[in-house]
């Protein structure tokens, strides 16, 4: 802004352009944009709605202060489902996450075979969320399904998966696992920008298998690794679709995944500003649990770029 | 600078739902005085459907919109193409979505005031009330025609303040299907008409106990609505209690222990395996593979439009069913079930057309013609003709279900009832499934259930 | 020597294999199912093999409902999806490039929103949104299908900034000092190399925007303007019977089109796995 006026326009007009403030806002826009125009006022007018009684189909909704707040710690069904949801969340993000990348480093041999595993084993995030395979995994586990029938075979006994308040979460975490094809396809890009060279000269100094994974592949993959456990902890947050099917939060609560509990209360009970009150709280355990990961991403992350 | 865009932004959302709220205010009553003006020039000829034709229109659009399966979906379209000949002036841009998709649908509509001219309407309907345009005045005018629709049949969709919100599209009721050979291959006292829920639970343990299946089968919420909810009516004398009040403004009993028994029955015999647990009712995901159907049990609960599937689905593996009434208290106690609606057509507040909507429901409802293709699918049509029309031609199944309404609607009911249920109510009806679920799984009494069922049914009014 | 490297390598294919088997096992019951009657389907028999082959579910499903058959389904979701799909490259490119590239003012401000965008459950902001594209006067339409992802998708801007982060920096300063600005250095360094994250996109997007009913739930009113995913739904409904077999044939039909979106895009994440990676 102080620049002398002896510079000439074009010039002047160069600076602007590249300068760094523009090139990020340019590139950026499309965010911006959409974010001003699309995003903010829904999200605000959920958080306003977080301190009325609105309901879908009324047009007037009274102020309600922290009543919701309040209510929502009172509330035995959602603490019950925050407590379920932590646990969703805790065991099959990591497992998800351990088993594709295991599943990408396992496939990106160069084979011709390789094509057709990879393909195999993204086949179940292809169907995910469609009514005929929540039927067939409700039907995997149930009293006379195939899973109770392989236990028999076992000698073991058979489960009541659905009817046991403390079993009933697994099938549904074992679903989620089950499609983890877009984590995988995400590692195995980052698998293939590891660049060839590191594992050269990992092979001239004699180290072994374990030694090049450890030293070399996570280390490198580390930035997908942080992306991957950001994006898949998120979305468990808000996994819904499983719950909604296969077992509409049964047993007495048992699998009342938070996204269900709000659905309900936003849909099925026409509590929607009790619904918004319960996803902005959520939105900062979430947030907090994300910072979290953020901030200890920085002993374990590996950035080429940064420095 | 953050601050100041955010402030503008928050500014910003306030003005816009400010205005949500203005316009929805302000677009409501004006279609209505063109509506009352037009009723006049229609009341002078009796009969609704040569009203519209024989008057040159100008062109109308109608929206319509419905929630069902392939069957309907295709039934309801070859029915609208035919009114479409028969009115040619009238167009009608018709939507179709399953039963969950509906209801998001309509509710982003109800937001920006777009619903439907024609939609369809099941027991929910109170929340949507805002958006219905009460057919009275259609009535009085003649351009809906209730001629051969009985009074009490008109009474099961309309308000505590006698409003007609629709006209049903089948009446439907409760009662409990069963497998007459399976209660006496196990020597279980078959149903009687005033069966008591004492004799129910007789047969379902002995069932149980001798072939080893479920005495009775689970179907979701019916254990509310036509259990526990059935149960306080048939206390006392007739009309006496109900489980919400008349004019659906508080309970319509005081002690909560009342429910305490039925409770404590449902949660005995989850455990003792003559009713489905949990686990086993989350495998039921169709009326077509109910327990009942597979074998697996000898009685399930079914709202009556359903019993002509499952009995033929039987008669296939060579079984024949049955229907029973809904057990009572004591043999000789009031009864509990009462006729409703299966669901109903509308006319919406937002209908730029809402005569000629109306003109569309009464022509639905009372032609035999379009009767003959819709072939009853959403339940026993109102209209005393269209329904001798259907039964001449009905199957074993179907007349079984015929013959339990004229049963049921012939028991004794209170001089005032209310068969619809408050907004609010699926959550006391979520709630109370998992407190029976906490009673069969010992974490607490049947007593704290019934209180609690309750305190829950009482927060709705507060 | 080598007859140990054999039976390895046979071990290693029967092990993938079987468990590949495991892993689609439900998939090649909806398969099946799409060949078996209702009633079949309901009874909950595990075996693949229909007990009477019932090939009419295909064309009683594709017939669709009310003279509305599912090629004009179809058709529409192929324009959504693949308009749609372009649009979240392009923008989710533009503005990854930008977030994790570019030193400019609020970047960590955007990046927080962008997160949180990704917080709040669809449910609750769903009729908010609704209601901006209605006073827009764009519904009923493609546009708010569409539109969104022209403005970059939190889950691929993310993604992109995480491969970005593992182009070394050295590129763009020696392309700096040969005279190109950020701009070339977007499109001629950033973009040829990001090849595997764009792949990745294409895929994960094209499946997500196939199967996403949301959407096109709200946003279309006229049947002959929806998509399979709604379509498909429309087979069930809890009040009455469901054609399941038809269903499970409609279900299937709409799986071809990811898969085979996969198969193709799948090759460049194989082939010369380990030759292209940049030296660093």
């Amino acid at each position: 802004m102080e620049q002398k006026r002896s510079v000439r326009t074009g010039n002047r007009l160069y600076k602007f352009i590249n300068n760094e403030n523009t090139v990020g806002n340019v590139f950026a826009f499309p965010f911006i944009f959409g974010f001003i125009c699309f995003s903010l006022i829904p999200m605000l007018t959920s958080f306003r709605y977080a301190f009325t009684d609105y309901s879908l189909g009324t047009k007037t909704a009274e102020f309600a202060g922290l009543k919701n707040f309040i209510m929502l710690l009172q509330d035995e069904v959602f603490l019950k489902s925050l407590r379920v949801t932590l646990r969703y969340v805790l065991i099959s993000v990591p497992m998800k996450l351990i088993f594709a990348l295991l599943v990408a480093f396992l496939l990106t041999r160069k084979s011709k075979m390789v094509t057709l595993y990879r393909s195999l084993y993204y086949i179940p995030s292809l169907v995910g969320g469609s009514v005929a395979v929540a039927l067939v995994w409700k039907q995997l586990f149930a009293r006379k399904g195939l899973i109770n029938m392989i236990l028999q075979a076992q000698g073991l006994k058979g489960v009541n998966w659905f009817g046991d308040q403390k079993l009933a979460l697994l099938p549904l975490i074992l679903m989620s696992v089950w499609q983890f094809g877009s984590s995988m396809i995400i590692f195995a890009a980052g698998l293939k920008e590891i660049p060839a060279v590191y594992y050269e000269a990992a092979q001239i100094d004699g180290a072994n298998g374990f030694q090049r994974f450890f030293k070399i592949t996570l280390p490198c993959l580390s930035p997908i690794i942080l992306y991957n456990l950001v994006m898949q902890t998120i979305s468990a947050f808000m996994a819904f679709t499983q719950a909604f099917i296969i077992t509409e939060g049964g047993p007495n609560n048992s699998t009342m995944l938070y996204a269900l509990y709000v659905y309900n209360q936003a849909f099925k009970y026409n509590n929607m500003g009790y619904a918004c009150a319960m996803s902005w709280f959520m939105l900062l355990v979430m947030g907090a649990i994300t910072l979290i990961i953020f901030k200890t991403s920085k002993f374990w992350v590996f950035n080429e770029s940064d420095q | 600078m953050k601050k100041k865009l955010l402030s503008i932004a928050l500014s910003m959302a306030m003005v816009i739902s400010l205005t949500a709220c203005g316009s929805a205010q302000e677009a409501a009553p004006a279609p209505a005085e063109t509506a009352a003006a037009e009723t006049t020039v229609a009341a002078e000829e009796p009969a609704a459907e040569e009203t519209v034709a024989a008057e040159p229109e100008e062109d109308i659009t109608l929206t319509m919109a419905w929630w069902g399966s392939q069957t309907r979906h295709d039934r309801t379209i070859e029915v609208i193409e035919m009114y479409e000949k028969e009115h040619p002036n009238v167009h009608i841009e018709y939507e179709y979505y399953s039963f969950d998709d509906y209801f998001t649908k309509l509710k982003t509509l109800v937001a920006s005031d777009q619903v439907w001219d024609v939609f369809q309407l099941g027991g929910n309907f109170p929340q949507y009330m805002d958006k219905i345009c009460f057919l009275n005045e259609f009535m009085a005018s003649g351009i809906v025609d209730t001629t051969n629709i009985s009074d009490a049949n008109l009474k099961i969709t309309q308000d505590t303040e006698g409003n007609q919100i629709g006209l049903s599209n089948g009446l439907n009721t409760y009662g409990i299907a069963y497998d007459p050979a399976m209660f006496e291959e196990a020597g279980a006292k078959l149903p009687a008409d005033n069966w008591t829920w004492d004799d129910y639970y007789e047969a379902a343990e002995t069932i149980h106990e001798k072939l080893g299946i479920y005495g009775s089968s689970a179907f979701g919420s019916s254990d509310f609505i036509a259990g526990c909810s059935t149960y306080v009516a048939e206390h006392g004398t007739v009309g006496q209690y109900s489980f919400f009040n008349i004019d659906l403004s508080g309970m319509g009993f005081d002690d909560a222990q009342m429910l305490t028994p039925y409770i404590q029955m449902r949660a005995d015999m989850i455990k003792s395996g003559s009713y489905p647990d949990a686990g086993a009712e989350a495998e039921i995901t169709d009326i077509e593979n109910d327990f009942l159907v597979t074998g697996e049990a000898a009685m399930t609960w079914v709202a009556v439009n359903q019993f002509p599937t499952i009995y033929d689905d039987c008669q296939a593996d060579g079984r024949t069913l049955a229907l029973a009434p809904i057990p009572k208290v004591t043999a000789d106690g009031p009864d509990g079930a009462v006729i409703q609606s299966s669901q109903m057509l509308c006319v919406s507040q937002d209908s730029q057309h809402k005569e000629a909507a109306a003109a569309f429901i009464s022509w639905f409802q009372n032609s035999t013609d379009c009767n003959n293709v819709l072939q009853g699918e959403r339940g026993i049509p109102v209209n005393s003709e269209v329904r001798a029309a259907l039964s001449a031609t009905a199957t074993p199944g179907q007349q079984i279900m015929y013959d339990y309404v004229d049963k049921v609607s012939g028991f004794k009911m209170p001089d005032k009832y209310n068969v619809l249920s408050p907004d609010g109510q699926d959550q006391v009806v979520d709630n109370y499934r998992n407190y029976i679920q906490q009673v069969a799984f010992g974490e607490i009494s049947a007593e704290e259930a019934a209180d609690k069922t309750y305190a829950d049914a009482t927060a709705i009014f507060n | 020597m080598s007859e140990k490297r054999v039976i390895r390598k046979v071990i290693y294919h029967i092990f993938v294999l079987a468990f590949g088997f495991v892993m689609i096992y439900p998939v090649l019951w909806m398969i099946s199912g799409s060949f078996k009657d209702n009633s079949e389907i309901l009874r909950g028999t595990l075996a693949l093999i229909p007990e009477t082959l019932k090939a009419t579910n295909y064309s009683t499903g594709w017939k669709g409902f009310g003279g509305t058959t599912f090629a004009t389904f179809f058709k529409n979701s192929f324009i959504v999806t693949i308009i749609a799909t372009f649009g979240t490259v392009l923008s989710s490119l533009l503005v990854s490039y930008a977030l994790s590239r570019i030193q400019f003012k609020g970047r960590k401000f955007w990046f927080t929103c962008m997160i949180a965008t990704m917080m709040l459950p669809g449910q609750v902001i769903m009729i908010p949104q609704y209601l901006i594209y209605y006073r827009l006067g764009l519904v009923p339409g493609y546009v708010p299908l569409i539109l969104p992802y022209f403005c970059g998708q939190a889950f691929f801007i993310y993604q992109m900034m995480q491969f970005m982060k593992g182009i070394p920096r050295e590129l763009d300063e020696a392309a700096t000092i040969d005279g190109c600005s950020k701009y070339s250095i977007f499109t001629h360094i950033i973009i040829p190399l990001m090849k595997p994250s764009i792949v990745t996109t294409v895929i994960i997007q094209f499946y997500w925007k196939w199967d996403d009913y949301m959407g096109p739930l709200l946003y279309l009113s006229r049947p002959q303007s929806y998509t399979v995913s709604i379509a498909i739904k429309l087979f069930a409904d809890a009040s009455s019977i469901t054609d399941y077999g038809a269903m499970f044939a409609m279900s299937t039909l709409s799986l071809i089109p990811v898969f085979l979106i996969f198969l193709f895009f799948n090759r460049y994440l194989v082939d010369g796995i380990r030759n292209t990676g940049i030296k660093g």
